[in-house]
């Protein structure tokens, strides 16, 4: 059957309206559950990228995350990120040896305050054990690469990587 | 030359009861998108969903009756873009008790994500299959619940509906320009350069090729007007305090000031990114504006009369709106020849004009109630829960 114009046009407007009155039962979800099923993930500059090892301390974990690198112009240093959690469980001072890399040798020295207010700002001091890794010295929260902050239940230590 | 008010006086009403017949779909339609906060406990969120509700049926109805569109979308549009910022403030004031976003909220995803870096995500996303902002992606992420699929998916079904439309029926930020727009009876500022309709593609070339190469949502970093009245760089340094006074002066400028000198929509209409993007999707829909050039005089009252440039001597020579036209209505409003006229893809210009106008405005304002509807309801429940 051969269609005219304005009848596929007056077709694909009634379609149109149709699929207005679908959007907020079926095709609003259906967009939505597509894309979040598209495999994409957030830049790991801000997610820290994903945990590769945890080392079990007394009461708490220290979550080792891959390390991130910057992407082209993207004006940060490579970095690990190491999460302590839960907060709850950790000491008022944290002065711990970790090994990044887990090749049995700690890699470097993490030292900062837990204090008891959530939002209070924490400074931390890195000392590198191996020659990879940046010392840190009374860091707060300048920059994604350098950083420790508090999220939720962990407290986050970026550590900048030499390049 | 006959001025808007004297048309719009001249246009013939259609009947009360036919106009309420014609209303009849969009009423069910609001009271069941705000059915579920009238089953609400919060005194403040019943009463807000009333008052919206009953708001856009009374629109509708005097868009039925009068056939006029633009004066009655902006009242919508404007309360739209007025409320948003209400809600939005309150929402992150409660939860982070600051506007600016600070490191702490990026890094657990929780930034909230709203439509404009949408153009800016494509390339990192199809190249890297990373999405350069600090967002949830999940649809329940994000700092309330509404994560980037989320709005990604309102977005991509009100498009898919209205195309460009989205810029007069869904924009939450628009609102506020057309405002500033509305106040003067006359623009101060008459003669713009033509050459300025480019500057959005302009941006979103520019912030395009900036985001993959910075791995950064570059204009939400840097030029986002806004940010003045959302969410904020929190000021960690000498850069964000830099990047803070950007987007106040972009904000007093593209959309106070010059609105009110030219009572056009500049930021849209000079700078918006996401705009230029969305009048790509102008080429996909099947609802459009033309120009019935045997009607057509011409007086350019629909040139003047249009808020985002749309119009020019040549596209009218062609009987067309330029891409950049978001169906607002406006020069269908002022044609005092009944030239510029509603049309669906592949009709003949100017054979039921009305027709056209009716299926296109069911489908927006049924977006207009789902989306817009809900953020104003939002606004005024804020306002409620704060002042009464």
């Amino acid at each position: 059957m051969k269609l005219s114009r304005p009848k596929l046009g007056y077709t694909a407007a009634g379609l149109t309206v149709f699929a207005a009155a679908l959007v907020p039962f079926v095709l609003y979800g259906a967009l939505t559950k597509g894309f979040s099923h598209l495999g994409l993930h957030v830049d790991e500059m801000y997610s820290g990228g994903p945990t590769v090892r945890a080392i079990q301390a007394t009461g708490y974990t220290i979550d080792v995350h891959r390390q991130v690198a910057p992407h082209m112009w993207q004006h940060e240093k490579p970095f690990v990120q190491l999460d302590w959690r839960p907060v709850g469980a950790l000491p008022s001072h944290v002065s711990e040896s970790v090994d990044v890399d887990g090749d049995g040798k700690p890699d470097l020295r993490v030292n900062f305050d837990v204090p008891k207010n959530p939002k209070a700002r924490l400074h931390v001091n890195v000392e590198a054990l191996n020659p990879r890794y940046e010392p840190m010295h009374n860091v707060t929260k300048e920059k994604f690469s350098a950083l420790i902050v508090r999220v939720d239940d962990a407290i986050l230590v970026r550590v900048p990587v030499k390049e | 030359m006959a001025t808007k008010a004297e048309f719009l006086s001249r246009r013939e009403p259609r009947s009360v009861g036919w106009s309420l017949f014609l209303t009849l779909p969009i009423a069910l339609w609001s009271f069941l998108m705000f059915a579920a906060s009238l089953r609400q406990p919060n005194r403040s969120l019943q009463v807000a969903a009333i008052v919206t509700s009953v708001f856009m049926i009374v629109l509708f109805f005097m868009m039925m009756r009068t056939k006029s569109t633009y004066r009655w979308r902006r009242w919508f549009f404007v309360a739209l873009g007025l409320l948003f910022p209400v809600g939005f403030i309150h929402n992150v004031i409660a939860m982070r008790g600051t506007m600016g976003i600070p490191i702490e909220e990026m890094i657990a995803g929780r930034t909230p994500f709203c439509f404009i870096p949408i153009p800016l995500l494509i390339l990192p996303a199809a190249l890297y299959k990373t999405v350069v902002f600090p967002g949830s992606i999940l649809p329940h992420g994000g700092m309330s619940g509404g994560g980037m699929a989320a709005m990604v998916g309102i977005w991509l079904a009100v498009t898919i509906v209205v195309g460009k439309g989205w810029c007069s029926y869904a924009c939450f930020f628009g609102g506020i320009e057309e405002g500033m727009a509305a106040v003067p009876a006359k623009a101060k500022v008459r003669k713009i350069d033509p050459r300025w309709r480019y500057g959005p593609w302009a941006v979103l070339l520019a912030m395009v090729l900036l985001s993959l190469a910075l791995f950064e949502p570059a204009y939400c970093m840097w030029l986002c007007p806004f940010k003045a009245v959302s969410e904020y760089v929190a000021a960690r340094n000498t850069v964000g305090m830099v990047q803070n006074g950007i987007f106040i002066v972009l904000f007093a400028t593209l959309v106070i000031a010059l609105p009110l000198l030219t009572k056009k929509r500049t930021q849209c209409s000079f700078f918006c990114p996401f705009g230029a993007f969305q009048s790509l999707f102008n080429k996909t829909s099947v609802f459009d504006v033309k120009i019935d050039k045997t009607r057509c005089t011409p007086c350019v009252l629909c040139q003047k009369s249009c808020p985002t440039m749309s119009l020019s001597d040549e596209s009218i020579a062609k009987g067309e709106t330029l891409m950049s036209c978001m169906k607002c209505g406006a020069c269908v409003d002022v044609c005092p020849k009944d030239a510029a006229v509603w049309h669906i893809r592949g009709t003949e210009v100017a054979v039921k004009p009305e027709r056209a106008r009716l299926m296109f405005l069911y489908a927006a304002w049924a977006m207009a109630i789902m989306f817009g509807g809900s953020i104003i309801a939002d606004g005024l429940a804020t306002m409620l829960h704060v002042f009464v």
